[in-house]
């Protein structure tokens, strides 16, 4: 059994694994830097440390959310990097059997870019497991700029299965 | 620019120096197993072999001989310690020390057969560690004061406080030895006359009587010893006086023996109180508009600020090296390079007395590394080729530092050898022909340009540069130039602040948002009168509008900040600028308004994600966000560098 954080995007539920999250916080915008890539908000300090805020939904191809009062940012640690995560929600902290984790089905894997490596049935519920590494690898600067909706919405994603 | 790379370059080079520290800390630990012996402390030794060993260290982490640097580490560790309480080592100590020093040479021996550095034993490495379990001595105030503990012992607090105060506003704290004798006092040479004298050329802490031997130079078996503050130099010193120089001898501790771990916390200390210092001052400033009075708190926090600033200048002197100590490992590479080689080179380096922040230091020694290698590599002709060019069979290579002005370290790096040739660089690049040094240096720096062929078929130069123009320009703030004339030699010319944390700086507001700007950076602030302006017709290849606005009857480029950074324009047009100089031209940007000035505490933004050209970090202004420092010199720098400064938004 692992302790995960369990946080909310666009209607679905993710999960990331609690040691390898520095700390959460209400989030009420970061401070804009010229040039950095369109899913990047830009920069907050946490713990005296300047840190970079990724937008999770412009990362995964949702459309933007406005800021509102359960906009969390989960500040995460991973390979000496630290970066925070903008999510819609974070309320939870689960235990999760890492044994009933499941491979991603590949319509999943594809739609969050691979960014999520395994999915994990709870009771009603599917949790889907974010592959942070990857989320934050080398290639996470080399992405699309932002891209605003249409006014019908047409250019957001499908939601994941949730 | 790993290490592992260069080894073969340094090896040699390397144990000769070895060697000879080696040799030295062994002599110097009998030493202390003498007077361990006679139940007495040789400081002295003890710090010697410290010095040694902590040399031997720095050498062997230069060539990447790993097994030696782990076990210099653990002695030097425990010898700094031993130093810092006066010198007193156990036999067991000596005893593990001296096995240390053995392992060591044993290691040393092998590379010179031409075998691997065999890693150490555990029971070594523990037996080293067990060592430094020993309880923690916390160095007292008076560690930097080098005198006996006996004759420290005397002292009282205020007197050792007043030399640590006069140490600290850069006078130089002394002893001076005077043993009264029959034939002095008839040239009129006594205690009383010397403490008359010496009060005109020095501050006199203290006058310490001791008794001593009965040699030719004490007939009576006494000596004073003077404790001293003074400015002057010892001869003035000792001729004021008429004493011989030699009786004068320095009791300050060389500062690379104040641990930096210690001054990089305290530095953290103080950032949190400077921004703790923000939130007080807009707490009262809010108060004070509704009507409160708070002029006794605001007294308070005036005395504040000054305690503030003192400890803030304290700090900083302790985190500075001499830029002596940036350029001593260089005669050790330029000596293995030249063997590695077969070039004759003749060095000539030049520190001055200027001191940087140990952080820049450390950033700036692999570039020096990079640009010497590259001149004894690939600048410097072979004798041969030197004497048919008509050239000393010697090639000069020159480092020269020197403050550029009072926030800036300047340092040049040239030779005389071959120099670049532009249109082979140009071929190479697929470029045209650089018309100017700036174009030059614009090409050597383009990441990935082939750079063997660049050796091979100009021997030219082009390895790497992309890491030193990011090292001095982006991560430093620094500016990079080159000036090279084909057959003659080349120089590379850096300019790097001095320090990179807390700096006075400019707040201003653009397009809603807030920035600051080193003081240091800034060449003027000048009023912008939009009638005056003249609009220069845009390129459309996205480069940022210019405008030209005139200052004093000359002609300044300036971009609108708001434009370049994709902000919001403000309704009423920027109504200030702020002029900086670029390789002594002076370029403007167009601000919305002017806040304030104070000083910011900068961090460093480490993640790539956010790193951007033009800004060197961020300060927190009080109200817990970040908010961007700029460097506009760089971020000038960009733009002119014809890059599209936002190829992402």
């Amino acid at each position: 059994m692992k302790l995960h954080v369990v946080f909310n995007l666009s209607g679905s539920e993710y999960a990331l694994p609690f040691d390898s999250v520095l700390q959460m916080e209400s989030y009420g915008g970061a401070t804009m830097v010229p040039g950095a890539p369109a899913h990047v908000d830009g920069i907050v300090t946490v713990r005296g440390m300047v840190v970079p805020v990724l937008d999770l939904r412009i990362r995964f191809g949702l459309p933007p959310a406005a800021l509102s009062l359960d906009t969390r940012i989960i500040v995460t640690e991973c390979e000496g990097r630290v970066v925070a995560l903008r999510v819609d929600s974070a309320r939870e902290v689960l235990k999760l059997d890492v044994e009933k984790h499941q491979p991603a089905p590949s319509i999943v894997s594809e739609r969050s870019s691979g960014f999520v490596n395994a999915v994990h049935p709870l009771g009603k519920r599917l949790l889907l497991l974010i592959d942070l590494p990857k989320l934050l690898g080398e290639n996470s600067h080399d992405v699309q700029p932002r891209a605003l909706p249409d006014d019908d919405g047409s250019n957001a994603r499908p939601r994941l299965p949730s | 620019m790993t290490a592992t790379a260069d080894l073969k370059e340094f090896i040699a080079a390397y144990l000769v120096e070895a060697e000879e520290h080696l040799a030295v800390a062994n002599s110097q630990l009998l030493l202390v197993e003498r007077a361990q012996r006679d139940g007495e402390t040789n400081p002295r030794a003890v710090r010697e072999t410290f010095r040694s060993l902590h040399t031997i260290k720095g050498l062997s982490a230069m060539v990447g001989v790993e097994p030696v640097v782990a076990i210099a580490h653990r002695m030097e560790n425990f010898l700094r310690d031993s130093d810092r309480s006066g010198g007193a080592l156990p036999q067991s100590a000596i005893d593990a020390l001296l096995a240390g020093v053995h392992a060591i040479e044993q290691r040393v021996a092998a590379l010179s057969r031409g075998d691997d550095a065999a890693a150490p034993s555990e029971e070594l490495l523990a037996s080293l560690d067990s060592l430094g379990l020993a309880p923690v001595i916390t160095p007292p105030p008076t560690a930097v004061l080098d005198l006996e503990p006996a004759m420290l012992a005397k002292l009282a607090p205020f007197e050792v406080d007043q030399l640590v105060r006069g140490i600290a506003k850069g006078q130089r704290a002394l002893r001076a030895e005077f043993s009264p004798s029959p034939e002095r006092a008839a040239q009129g040479l006594t205690i009383n006359s010397v403490r008359e004298r010496m009060a005109k050329v020095a501050e006199i802490v203290r006058v310490l009587p001791r008794a001593v031997p009965v040699t030719e130079a004490a007939p009576g078996g006494l000596c004073f010893v003077l404790i001293l503050l003074s400015l002057a130099s010892d001869e003035v010193i000792a001729s004021a006086v008429g004493l011989a120089s030699t009786s004068l001898q320095s009791i300050v501790r060389s500062r690379a023996e104040l641990p930096p771990e210690l001054a990089l916390d305290a530095m953290d200390g103080l950032s949190a109180l400077i921004v703790t210092r923000f939130r007080l001052a807009r707490a009262i400033a809010s108060l004070t508009e509704r009507g409160v009075n708070t002029r006794e708190v605001s007294e308070i926090m005036t005395d504040n600020a000054r305690q503030l600033r003192d400890l803030r200048a304290a700090i900083v002197r302790v985190r500075m090296v001499p830029v002596s100590e940036l350029l001593e490992r260089i005669p050790l590479l330029v000596r293995g390079l030249q063997r590695a080689t077969n070039r004759a080179v003749r060095l000539e380096l030049e520190g001055g007395r200027a001191e940087l922040d140990k952080s820049v230091s450390e950033r700036l020694f692999p570039v020096l590394v990079h640009l010497v290698r590259n001149a004894v590599d690939h600048a410097i002709e072979t004798p041969d080729e030197r004497v048919r060019r008509g050239k000393p069979e010697e090639g000069l290579l020159r480092i020269v530092c020197g403050s550029h002005s009072n926030a800036r370290l300047e340092i040049t790096v040239s030779d005389d050898g071959r120099g670049i040739d532009r249109s082979a660089v140009s071929r190479k690049a697929g470029r045209a022909v650089p018309s100017d040094d700036a174009g030059l240096l614009d090409l050597l720096c383009i990441p990935g340009l082939s750079t063997r062929e660049i050796v091979t078929t100009t021997s030219g130069r082009g390895m790497g540069m992309e890491i030193v123009k990011r090292t001095i320009v982006e991560e430093l703030g620094g500016e990079l130039e080159v000036h090279s004339q084909f057959g003659q030699g080349t120089t590379f010319t850096l300019r790097v602040p001095l320090t990179i944390s807390i700096v006075d700086a400019f707040s201003f507001e653009c397009g809603e948002q807030r920035f600051v700007v080193p003081v240091a950076m800034v060449d003027e602030i000048i009023e912008v009168d939009p009638d005056a302006l003249v609009h220069v017709p845009a390129n459309d290849d996205g480069s940022p509008a210019v405008d030209i606005i005139s200052r004093r009857g000359v002609a300044v480029p300036m971009l609108q900040l708001a434009e370049i950074f994709r902000l919001k324009a403000s309704r009423n047009g920027a109504s200030k600028a702020i002029v900086v100089r670029r390789a002594g031209a002076p370029v403007a940007f167009a601000v919305d308004r002017m806040l304030g000035q104070q000083e910011v505490v900068i961090r460093p933004i480490n993640d790539v994600l956010v790193r951007a050209p033009g800004v060197s970090g961020a300060t927190d202004l009080g109200d817990g966000r970040p908010t961007l420092v700029l460097d506009l010199v760089a971020l000038s720098a960009s733009l002119n560098g014809g890059a599209n400064l936002l190829p992402r938004a």
